[in-house]
């Protein structure tokens, strides 16, 4: 690994993303329905849509439109939320934090909750235990996210009051407070995802030579799982970790929606319901950005875990 | 000058009322859950409920709407006159008035908010205030409309949101370069008389408003109004999350209860599950043009189909269905709670036999099929189009739905293309003229599209905008409503009210039919 692969990497999301930005901007335009209807009401009369519309320079041809959005772009500019009223960019800057928050922190509990239960399960294989955490895994896995969202807020939250019915916090300690139901929510699917990769990927390698070589040796048990098993299971899991969290900011939208948190993902639903191109094309962009990001750190991540996987 | 008297008297009675109350709590804040947040708090550039639904309690008017929502009351003017030939319309200032900063509101505020938001090139809402040819200032306390003819709309069009005044001086400093512009940057941290006054706004979060110190009105206790010391506004989009909210004590009100959850929450001991009368109305918008855009012949051109279908449809098992039974029959086109709206009882009562013997009338063959546009997701037009599509098929029509999302729904109906969508209609004004004017007065926008014409009907309309005589003016709206029921331009389904969820210690806190919240006499027990 060089730094050399990661500015390449990083080239190449360029390309990527342009092509994400014309295939957006087209897209959202066929789609049926304009930005009038959510501005104007049903009831607004033809000459009053005109007016808006031309206001809005949606009157001019899609590539017209494209090069000023991309003279925009190029200035840093992302146009103003037609129904917000507000610049993209100021909307996009105020949501992500909360968004990315949300998302890793249920990343993070998703690994607290997947890895010592995939060892446990691994472990004990094929007795009450591993059956036991694969059933309420599967539990986890099979329900829709605004059902789990709902059932937690309904007995943490509204119920035993251990926890404030969704929201956002004002400091780190409250938005800690605050997100915990939401990412539990969120995490919970991923965890039994990686849950199960990760107890077949261990009972794999403990099947392997070394490990009986390491036991032979004399190593503790904890170090041959931690050094040896472990290390050499994570590879696949952390490859499927890493596709995932693209799979996670499509589930904290409906998380955000469930819980009332104010991220980029209810924004999202409401620009897409509202045709509000300026900030579809905003966020998609930014979410397009992040999840490159995200495949690099994993491929990264695999380098660093297991030296066999190089990069040229 | 019975108008003087009717004012007064209005204003009397409210003040009566409240004067057998009990006490009132001041201080304190309400936490207040809403559906959606607002998007623009301009009273002229605004588009949408959720801004004019709340619009008031920021910036005052020269009138207001009386709490049953259906005449007017004294706001900044303390009343008005009409000459005898009604071209003159004439209105006294309330003295001493402030805006939220302690600058005093004067006649030329007035003048400059009034011509701004008749002017039609701001915006859409500038047709209420159509009829104000030009606006004098007679000194200090007196502001006088010249008119460009009669107009009996114009006290319930002072009393509504886009004619709030506005302070001119500190507008007109703000920065923009087109009047939109400035809008925009005004209502970011938007100063008005109002009772309350903006504080703070994080967007899709939560929006603050405080007691305004200034405002005029006096509450029960012979102090001024309101008795909050602020108001929060928190968004929780998720009815389910917003009702646990309420549940869980976290917030003092919810508003837009599901009808599925409203007796629910009608026995729980800690809420009041309060059903505002509104002017909502939910029906089926029909196309009755002969061909339809794909260029198939309609069978809904045809009067008396459209009637058989009303008939056919059982509107007390609609609203079982959808509302659970908080609604009510529709009695005309326009609630039974905007004035002069005609109530001879529910129209089309359910009748299969009538259904039957006027599609046979009209030779609709068994089997014959009809569409309508649904909203994916909406739980209410799901279960509307599956009741009618069931009661239909007992008189051999079959109802083909169509699930689409709004912007896609909105574009084709106005391209009328479409044969019936679920709509539903709620006024901005306490006036019979709007409603009237998009569903029935063909010029405005082909009566909802649907190409509902009749020639009489918008003469009638045309002239009833410059009837000043209620009496005559109430018969002009009573014939066009005849006219309107008789040929059925609608599938009449049924009223229904805002359902809004309070803490028990919450009172005062009024929705008039209208939508709009009223948060000057709210207050929360201790």
């Amino acid at each position: 690994m060089s730094l050399n692969y990661v500015v390449i990497r990083l080239a190449q999301i360029v390309p990527t993303f342009f092509l994400i930005m014309v295939v957006i901007f087209v897209l959202v335009r066929l789609l049926p329905g304009d930005p009038t209807s959510a501005i104007l009401g049903i009831h607004a009369s033809n000459e009053a849509v005109a007016r808006i519309n031309a206001e809005l320079g949606l009157d001019r041809s899609i590539p017209v439109q494209f090069g000023l959005f991309f003279e925009h772009f190029l200035r840093g500019d992302f146009g103003d939320s037609i129904n917000l009223k507000v610049p993209v960019m100021s909307l996009v800057l105020e949501r992500l934090p909360v968004t990315l928050f949300l998302t890793v922190f249920a990343a993070l509990l998703a690994v607290v909750l997947a890895v010592p239960m995939a060892l446990l399960a691994a472990v004990r294989r094929d007795t009450l235990v591993d059956n036991g955490i694969r059933a309420g895994f599967q539990v986890g896995l099979s329900m829709p996210v605004f059902y789990i969202g709902i059932v937690l807020l309904t007995f943490l939250a509204a119920k035993l009051r251990w926890f404030p019915v969704g929201g956002f916090g004002h400091s780190f300690g409250e938005d800690i407070y605050h997100l915990f139901l939401p990412a539990l929510t969120l995490a919970l699917s991923l965890s039994a995802v990686l849950m199960r990769n990760l107890r077949s990927s261990i009972i794999d390698v403990l099947d392997a030579e070394y490990v009986d070589f390491a036991r032979a040796k004399g190593l503790r048990n904890r170090l041959v799982l931690g050094r040896h098993v472990l290390r050499n299971a994570l590879t696949s899991t952390v490859a499927l970790f890493g596709l995932n969290i693209g799979t996670l900011f499509g589930g904290a939208v409906i998380t955000e929606s469930v819980f009332a948190i104010p991220g980029i993902g209810r924004l999202l639903i409401d620009s897409i319901y509202g045709r509000d191109y300026p900030v579809i094309q905003g966020l998609t962009l930014v979410l397009a950005v992040l999840v490159s990001l995200v495949f690099l750190a994993t491929d990264l991540v695999q380098a660093w875990i297991d030296p066999r996987v190089s990069h040229r | 000058m019975t108008r003087w008297l009717r004012v007064l008297l209005a204003f009397g009675l409210l003040v009566g009322l409240a004067g057998t109350a009990e006490a009132v709590t001041r201080g304190g804040t309400l936490t207040y859950a809403r559906y959606a947040d607002s998007l623009l708090l301009d009273p002229v550039f605004n588009d949408a409920n959720v801004d004019i639904w709340i619009l008031t309690n920021l910036y005052d008017t020269l009138l207001q709407p009386t709490a049953d929502g259906k005449d007017v009351q004294p706001g900044l003017a303390t009343g008005y006159s009409v000459s005898d030939d009604g071209m003159t319309f004439t209105l006294k200032l309330r003295q001493g008035t402030k805006f939220s900063d302690g600058s005093p509101i004067t006649a030329d505020d007035v003048k400059w908010s009034l011509d701004r938001a008749r002017n039609p090139e701001n915006h859409i809402w500038g047709f209420t205030l159509e009829g104000i040819d030009s606006v004098e200032v007679g000194g200090s306390d007196t502001i006088i409309l010249h008119l460009k003819h009669p107009d009996p709309t114009l006290a319930s069009a002072l009393a509504t949101f886009n004619s709030a005044i506005m302070p001119q001086k500190l507008y007109e400093a703000t920065p923009g370069a087109t009047e939109e512009e400035k809008a925009k940057a005004f209502a970011e941290h938007p100063i008005g008389s109002g009772p309350f006054m903006f504080d703070s706004w994080q967007r899709g979060t939560e929006m603050v408003i405080k007691r305004n110190p200034y405002y005029w009105q006096m509450g029960e206790d012979g102090k001024p109004l309101p008795y909050l010391d602020e108001v929060r506004f928190v968004v929780i989009p998720d009815d389910a999350t917003r009702i646990l909210k309420l549940q869980a004590g976290e917030v003092d009100g919810a508003e837009f209860i599901p009808y599925t959850r409203v007796a629910e929450l009608k026995n729980d001991p800690n809420l009041d599950m309060i059903l505002f009368p509104s002017t909502r109305v939910q029906y089926l918008t029909v196309n009755v043009r002969p061909t339809l855009k794909d260029g198939k012949p309609n069978v809904l051109a045809d009067p008396k189909v459209r009637q058989a279908l009303n008939y056919a449809i059982d509107k007390k098992a609609v609203i079982k269905v959808v509302t659970h039974d908080v609604g009510k029959p529709m009695v005309s086109f326009m609630s039974s709670a905007t004035p002069m709206a005609v109530n001879n009882g529910p129209v089309y009562p359910y009748d299969l036999e009538k259904a039957k013997a006027l599609l046979k009338e009209a030779g609709v063959a068994e089997g014959t099929e009809v569409s309508c546009m649904g909203l994916a997701g909406n739980a209410d037009e799901t279960a509307i189009l599956s009741t009618v599509q069931a009661m239909w098929a007992q008189v051999g029509v079959k109802l083909n739905v169509e699930y689409l999302d709004n912007a896609t729904r909105t574009a084709r109906y106005r391209a009328a293309d479409f044969q019936m969508r679920v709509a539903a209609w709620t006024d901005d004004i306490a006036d019979p003229s709007e409603i009237t004017s998009y569903f029935a007065y063909f010029p405005n926008i082909e009566s909802l599209h649907g190409g509902w014409e009749d020639k009489k009907v918008d003469a009638l309309f045309e002239a009833s905008q410059k009837e000043v005589d209620k009496t005559k003016r109430a018969e002009m709206y009573k014939e066009i409503q005849q006219t309107y029921i008789e040929s059925a331009p609608i599938m009449f389904l049924y009223e229904s009210p805002y359902p809004v969820a309070l803490r028990k210690q919450v009172k005062g806190l009024n929705k008039i039919p209208l939508g709009n919240n009223i948060f000057s006499g709210a207050y929360v027990e201790k």
